[in-house]
């Protein structure tokens, strides 16, 4: 009984288990191979008195030193472990999967070629001709599908073909492209028949032009000083590897040519594709997919501002119990002004940080944000940054932390600075909650108007941002391309995409919750004064610095509530929420503006006490404001510069108020 | 594989799709060049915030399986699943 060894080389996912397991059942054993941690696999079957050792090599792109996995494979083959090497390609993708023949073609060691999988190219409409394959490469090629246990009878056919006729590849056409790279003639004549056992001279020509290392450290190793010399001094640039890839590229079309029939994959855009990657046309439709997006978000906040309006009443309801059973004003104070009045602050805000998370992980999920990041990939470029610099930005619509975490993937240092200054720049989840609804509040039906000046705005302020910090941070020739591969588009997973979204709203209104009571108590009792407003310290403070923040537009309490969103963008609520309408000033205030013994409705004292240019310096003033603190000390941790975690937090400071004054300027002209 | 290369270098971001046309040839083509590319180090994949790292990567975080809510600087989970890929020139 003769004894012969198979040896199973594919790339990963070609169907190469498939076949071992179906070969061998369970006469197989797996091991690791000598001092390495690749997975050795062997095992046999026996089929016309002749018994087969099959070892499945471990799967690998192909024959280059790139990897543990090919390095065994490489050595195994050329050590002449295996009487024939079953060279396993996808019949559904040739051109890609015949690269590992094309890297095999110089190897001395017997092969043939399975085409696995031809089912799956049946069903792709293509139909193979095995035949003139084998004849163009000299090799026995038969078309395989692993999975099917009647094609095995085929296999064993062809493999004993293989073995009688130890074929080899035709490499003919293959080194005729060869030869035309530079130092390919030169190298080769160098090097002997038999100056690595296994592989031919050519095969080694082209790794060594490749540069692999395993290779050239043998060459030099084995072949006299003088020789080794002459190699060095004949081999070009870097660019080995990719005109060799070129030539076996090109052989591979050469060799598909003919024998693959039926459809072939045309470049095809969608519709909606040839629009959002339009050169000029792609940018104004994004813009547009991004405000119509921000004004379907208010469709689903709307109820649910409403339904903070229960809040009102209750508070009203409330305050009148607790009057009547005695309680003291402070704690009906603290009751309906502080925790009543926040809630329902905080309810209205989770309608918009619903309504955008809805509408956004929408657009994420079916595939359009991906198209959005690929146009503002492009512009990118005009601000000096890298295109990954778009994911980043994208993230900070969530949380500037996530921004700011997310421009580790940039390398160049500048260029991360740059990024995450920007980024600070995008309204995170928090200002995309109090924006909207301060919006609502004072411009009711005008607020979408207003978030989309406010859009516009932040891609101005991106835009001076990046010239004034760009041109010290980074360099146009540090700027490279990119490639995307878009996503197809799909119909959405609703119910993922609804948990997703129940998620986010639960997680964003826990720490909402948190820092709008804190905040607002904090400033309700440091303006609780002893029943004469003019007695607290924050009113003294306040109306001192009022003359200075009238001229940005702010009254002092609006002043105080952009101090407070520099800690967080929700501190503002708390703020608002405890001195204008909790303690006794807000009250005090309130009746002396309004003539009302006390509104029950938040939004009445609100447009009461504060005008309309007022309102929107001050919406422009948080926009822009710094994120928040822990933004900040993010910031820090990923740039390591206390110079420019400074510079940037200052220039916000300075620009939120620049704008604010420009907003409320703008807004006296126009009401 | 050499003219990919130019373009890729021009800094402008392009699809799978535009490069194919650009270059006269199929998406097929585009991404078997860059499987190649990749392979052998000149271009590489953007790895993603969120991709193996999306959580308990800054240091106040103490990994967020459970609670996502902990940490603010992780991106949450199940966020930007669906962006595409992007590879650049290493």
């Amino acid at each position: 009984m003769s004894v012969a060894t198979i040896a199973l080389l594919g790339q990963p996912n070609s169907g190469k288990s498939t076949m071992f397991n179906a070969l061998t059942g369970l006469h197989q054993h797996v091991g690791n191979w000598p001092g390495k941690t690749v997975e050795k696999k062997e095992g046999s079957f026996a089929y016309k008195g002749t018994t087969y050792d099959v070892a499945d090599l471990p799967g690998s792109y192909s024959m280059s030193a790139n990897s543990d996995e090919e390095v065994i494979t490489r050595d195994f083959i050329a050590s002449g472990n295996a009487d024939v090497v079953c060279i396993l390609a996808d019949s559904s993708q040739l051109e890609r999967s015949l690269f590992m023949l094309a890297d095999y073609a110089g190897i001395d060691a017997p092969c043939f070629l399975v085409l696995n999988m031809e089912d799956v190219a049946r069903e792709q409409g293509k139909t193979i001709n095995a035949a003139a394959l084998e004849k163009k490469l000299s090799i026995p090629v038969m078309l395989f599908s692993a999975t099917d246990k009647k094609a095995y009878d085929k296999f064993y056919q062809t493999l004993e073909r293989a073995l009688k006729n130890k074929s080899h590849i035709d490499v003919s056409a293959l080194e005729e492209e060869y030869e035309k790279l530079e130092g390919y003639n030169e190298i080769k004549e160098q090097l002997n028949d038999g100056v690595m056992e296994g592989y031919t001279p050519m095969w080694l020509t082209v790794k060594y032009l490749e540069n692999d290392k395993v290779v050239s450290a043998k060459l030099k190793s084995e072949l006299p000083a003088d020789k080794v010399a002459v190699l060095e001094s004949l081999k070009g640039d870097n660019n080995g590897a990719i005109a060799t890839g070129e030539c076996k590229f090109k052989w591979i079309d050469e060799l598909v040519d003919g024998v693959v029939k039926g459809k072939k994959q045309s470049v095809k855009l969608g519709r909606l594709d040839r629009i959002y990657t339009h050169r000029f046309w792609g940018k104004p439709a994004v813009v547009l997919t991004v405000v119509l997006g921000l004004l379907a978000s208010f469709i689903p906040a709307l109820p649910i501002m409403a339904v903070a309006s229960v809040f009102d009443i209750l508070k009203s309801y409330l305050n009148g119990v607790l009057e009547a059973a005695g309680c003291s004003p402070f704690l009906i104070g603290l009751v309906c002004d502080v925790l009543i009045q926040s809630m329902s602050y905080v309810v209205k805000m989770l309608g918009f940080v619903f309504g955008v998370t809805l509408v956004f992980g929408l657009l994420e999920e079916v595939g359009v944000m991906a198209r959005i990041s690929y146009v503002f990939d492009n512009t990118m470029g005009k601000l000096g940054l890298q295109g990954k610099s778009v994911m980043p930005f994208l993230v900070s619509f969530g949380c500037t932390m996530g921004g700011a975490a997310g421009a580790r993937v940039i390398d160049n240092w500048g260029q991360k600075v740059l990024t995450i200054a920007l980024a600070w720049a995008v309204p995170c989840g928090a200002a995309w909650a109090t924006i909207p609804m301060l919006s609502t509040i004072f411009f009711g039906a005008g607020a979408p108007v207003v978030i989309v000046v406010v859009l516009l705005a932040m891609i101005l302020h991106m835009w001076i941002t990046a010239k004034i910090f760009g041109a010290k941070l980074v360099n146009k020739e540090d700027r490279c391309g990119m490639i995307m591969e878009l996503p197809p588009y799909h119909k959405p997973k609703w119910k993922a995409l609804f948990r997703y979204v129940f998620g986010r709203t639960k997680d964003t209104f826990f720490r909402v919750v948190k820092v709008v009571l804190l905040v607002c108590l904090i400033f309700w009792l440091l303006s609780y004064g002893s029943g004469v407003n003019d007695t607290s310290i924050l009113y003294k403070v306040g109306t001192a610095i009022e003359p200075v923040t009238k001229f940005v537009g702010l009254p002092w309490q609006l002043f105080i509530a952009f101090i407070a969103a520099s800690v967080g963008k929700e501190g503002a609520i708390g703020v608002i929420s405890a001195l204008y309408t909790g303690g006794s000033y807000g009250e005090g205030f309130a009746q002396a503006m309004s003539g009302a013994a006390r509104a029950a409705n938040l939004g009445d004292i609100l447009l009461a006490n504060v005008s309309r240019p007022e309102a929107l310096a001050f919406i422009f003033a948080i926009t822009f404001n710094m994120p928040c603190v822990v933004a900040l000390a993010a910031t820090y941790q990923e740039i390591h510069s206390v110079k420019w975690t400074a510079k940037i937090a200052i220039y916000y400071t300075v620009v939120s108020l620049l704008f604010a004054c420009i907003a409320y300027h703008i807004g006296l002209l126009i009401w | 594989m050499q003219k990919l290369l130019e373009l890729l270098k021009d800094g402008n971001s392009r699809t799978l799709e535009i490069l194919a046309d650009e270059l006269g040839t199929t998406t097929d083509d585009v991404t078997r060049q860059m499987e190649y590319l990749e392979r052998i180090g000149v271009i590489r994949r953007v790895l993603q915030p969120f991709e193996n790292k999306g959580c308990g990567t800054c240091s106040s975080c103490s990994g967020c399986s459970k609670n996502a809510a902990a940490c603010k600087g992780c991106i949450p989970q199940n966020a930007a699943l669906n962006m595409g890929e992007m590879w650049e020139v290493v």
